[in-house]
């Protein structure tokens, strides 16, 4: 309701003045009994909303908890990484709003393909979980931990090293992730445009396109042949994880998200 | 009722060091130190020291409780972590306050900027002298006691008004005229809620106001004056819901919104000091004092200090009152107050006074029954 009709609306006819002052009274005594001996306040440093004695507090109207885990099931705290299981695709770098996710390297890749996982600020991350639900492995997820107070901002750099340490503490984990949608799921190739240059197979996290032969057309007497190598990339579907790096390295822009044929 | 006083117990005190110290050092010097005037003006001011140090300290203390309760009403739990329970947190606040630097702006009148806050502190601490917190707490006879402590506190609107416009700025003169046009609104049924009182104590001495209490409490009989004191001196004190001109939302912070550091612990102190003495007059006037009713067992009140203990009760619970309204309502419109103050206030206490004229006039109620001037 707007305008004159809220107006009229908040003075229902027959209340009394002293109701105006009653009224308010009695709900502020019904609140100070009711919190006389124990506030909602959940006093931080001394008591922690993980503390079993809380869990029928934190309730929502249904009467349902909400906090069945240590805080939340899907509380969205310090990240766990887990190395062995990181394939380098970046999308976590990628998906970050606050642009807050590095990607270092790692000891443990060949000297060709340096491995690399991400590296946190938590001076600028905002824990809105993108890259957790972006990441395909499943291997940078979202922990219940919220203790994150230092007296060093550089501290409040996370290496892959300290979030895999997160990682091994096995935490409650935030289990959420997101699928591609259905009519962009598959990593198609314009033909015409690609120059066989194999930046995709190269840089592909998963080893799953292979570069195919395509067979060289007969040239017309007096036509130009494009230049470029005869060879093709192929997506093993089973093995790709949908992470888009041959699409964002392609030099032709000839690879794109489509439906799967 | 016990027979030490706080003025007998600084006086014994102030007579037996002075007479040893005499005995000690001997000769003239000796017999002057014994010098009944002497002892006298000493007694008279540890007594008055003690009785700053004890409003200046239930004074802080009452913003704890204010504070403490206010959090009770909005479900958390106020300051907690300095002192026990918060108890300390007061005290580390004002200290802060003592060592900030004290800014005037360069428009401002000194004179006026650095005399309005001073005063009004000073006449809200001058009030505790004449206000009786236990029997036989004035040695000799003050018959207008009653009369005094309001007249200092109708000072307020003065000061307030002199800080104000000395401020040179638009949002203090705003509150300070506010205040003005509140605070002389609200004089006028608070001085009449209290004619009532008088009329049926026949005296404007508060100590012989609290001893006509001893059948009956006032705030019985004279429950419209009690109503139309309480809410005057919500509006005198300036809290919410009559907190208007310091209304924070359009104000700034009304008449103190220049004053920084130890200037704006004066405001805070000295609001705070007049709530206490609101309270207490509340007490006073209408709770019966010190006094407990008659059939409360004699063990309750007469061990030593038992008056005072069950005055502070008495003044902490109507503080609470007060707090409570804070909590519960929100603040009204100029217009409103006005109105309210003219048009409800005035013809509610003119007919609390005739109600007390009628109490008067037939001498003693069934159920309460009489006052001891009236015949009880």
């Amino acid at each position: 309701m707007t305008g004159p009709e809220a107006e009229t609306a908040t003075e229902k006819p027959g209340d009394h003045p002293i109701a105006f002052v009653a009224r308010p009274m009695a709900t502020a005594a019904r609140q100070f009994a009711k919190s006389l001996l124990r506030p909602s306040t959940i006093v931080y440093p001394y008591e922690r909303l993980e503390d079993p004695r809380f869990r029928a507090e934190v309730a929502v109207a249904a009467g349902k908890p909400i906090g069945v885990g240590p805080v939340w099931d899907n509380y969205r705290g310090v990240h766990a990484l887990n190395i062995a299981t990181c394939i380098s695709c970046n999308l976590c770098a990628f998906s970050c709003p606050d642009l807050c996710i590095e990607m270092v390297t790692v000891p443990g890749g060949d000297p060709k393909h340096p491995k690399k996982c991400p590296q946190i600020d938590y001076g600028k991350c905002s824990y809105c979980g993108f890259c957790s639900d972006a990441c395909p492995e499943g291997c940078l997820t979202m922990t219940t931990r919220y203790e994150l107070a230092t007296p060093k901002r550089a501290e409040m750099i996370y290496s892959p090293q300290k979030l895999l340490e997160v990682f091994e503490q096995k935490l409650p984990m935030n289990p959420i992730r997101l699928e591609r949608p259905e009519n962009e799921d598959a990593v198609l190739l314009d033909p015409p445009l690609c120059i066989g240059c194999n930046a995709c197979a190269r840089d592909c996290p998963t080893q799953c396109i292979t570069m195919l032969d395509v067979p060289r057309p007969d040239a017309k007497a007096g036509a130009k042949l494009p230049k470029r190598i005869w060879k093709e990339p192929v997506v093993n579907d089973s093995d790709c994880v949908r992470c888009g790096t041959c699409i964002s390295v392609c030099p032709k822009e000839c690879l794109f998200w489509g439906a799967r044929p | 009722m016990s027979s030490a006083t706080l003025y007998s117990v600084s006086f014994a005190l102030v007579h037996d060091v002075l007479f040893a110290l005499g005995r000690a050092v001997g000769g003239p010097v000796g017999a002057a130190l014994r010098n009944s005037g002497l002892i006298t003006g000493l007694a008279l001011l540890v007594f008055a020291g003690i009785l700053l140090i004890a409003s200046l300290l239930n004074t802080i203390v009452l913003i704890w409780y204010e504070r403490k309760l206010l959090g009770r009403f909005m479900d958390r739990r106020g300051a907690m972590h300095v002192g026990y329970a918060g108890l300390l947190q007061n005290f580390a606040d004002g200290l802060k306050l003592f060592r900030k630097n004290t800014v005037r702006p360069r428009e401002a009148d000194g004179l006026g900027f650095y005399f309005g806050p001073t005063a009004y502190v000073v006449t809200s601490i001058v009030i505790f002298g004449v206000l009786p917190i236990s029997s036989g707490w004035n040695a000799g006879a003050l018959p207008l006691t009653l009369l005094l402590a309001l007249t200092i506190f109708s000072f307020a609107p003065l000061f307030i008004f002199v800080s104000a416009w000395s401020s040179n700025n638009k949002y203090s003169l705003m509150g300070g005229l506010r205040s003005a046009a509140q605070m002389i609104a609200y004089e006028v049924p608070l001085l009449l809620a209290v004619v009532a009182v008088v009329v049926v104590a026949g005296s404007f001495d508060l100590t012989t106001i609290v001893y006509e209490q001893q059948n009956y409490w006032f705030w019985g009989p004279l429950v419209v004056a009690l109503i139309v004191f309480v809410a005057a001196m919500l509006a005198e004190m300036e809290r919410i819901p009559f907190d208007l001109p310091e209304a924070e939302a359009e104000l700034v912070e009304g008449w103190n919104t220049e004053y920084g550091g130890m200037l704006f612990a004066f405001f805070m102190l000295a609001d705070y000091l007049r709530a206490l003495v609101g309270s207490i007059l509340v007490v006073l006037l209408f709770l019966g004092g010190w006094t407990l009713p008659t059939w409360v067992p004699s063990a309750a009140t007469s061990f030593p200090l038992a008056g005072i203990l069950w005055f502070m009760v008495k003044t902490y619970i109507v503080f609470g009152l007060f707090v409570w309204v804070r909590a519960s309502l929100p603040r009204v419109r100029t217009d409103q107050l006005l109105r309210v103050g003219w048009n409800r206030m005035i013809p509610l206490a003119l007919l609390s006074v005739f109600l007390a004229a009628a109490l008067v006039t037939v001498r003693c109620v069934p159920v309460f029954g009489c006052v001891p001037s009236l015949g009880g």
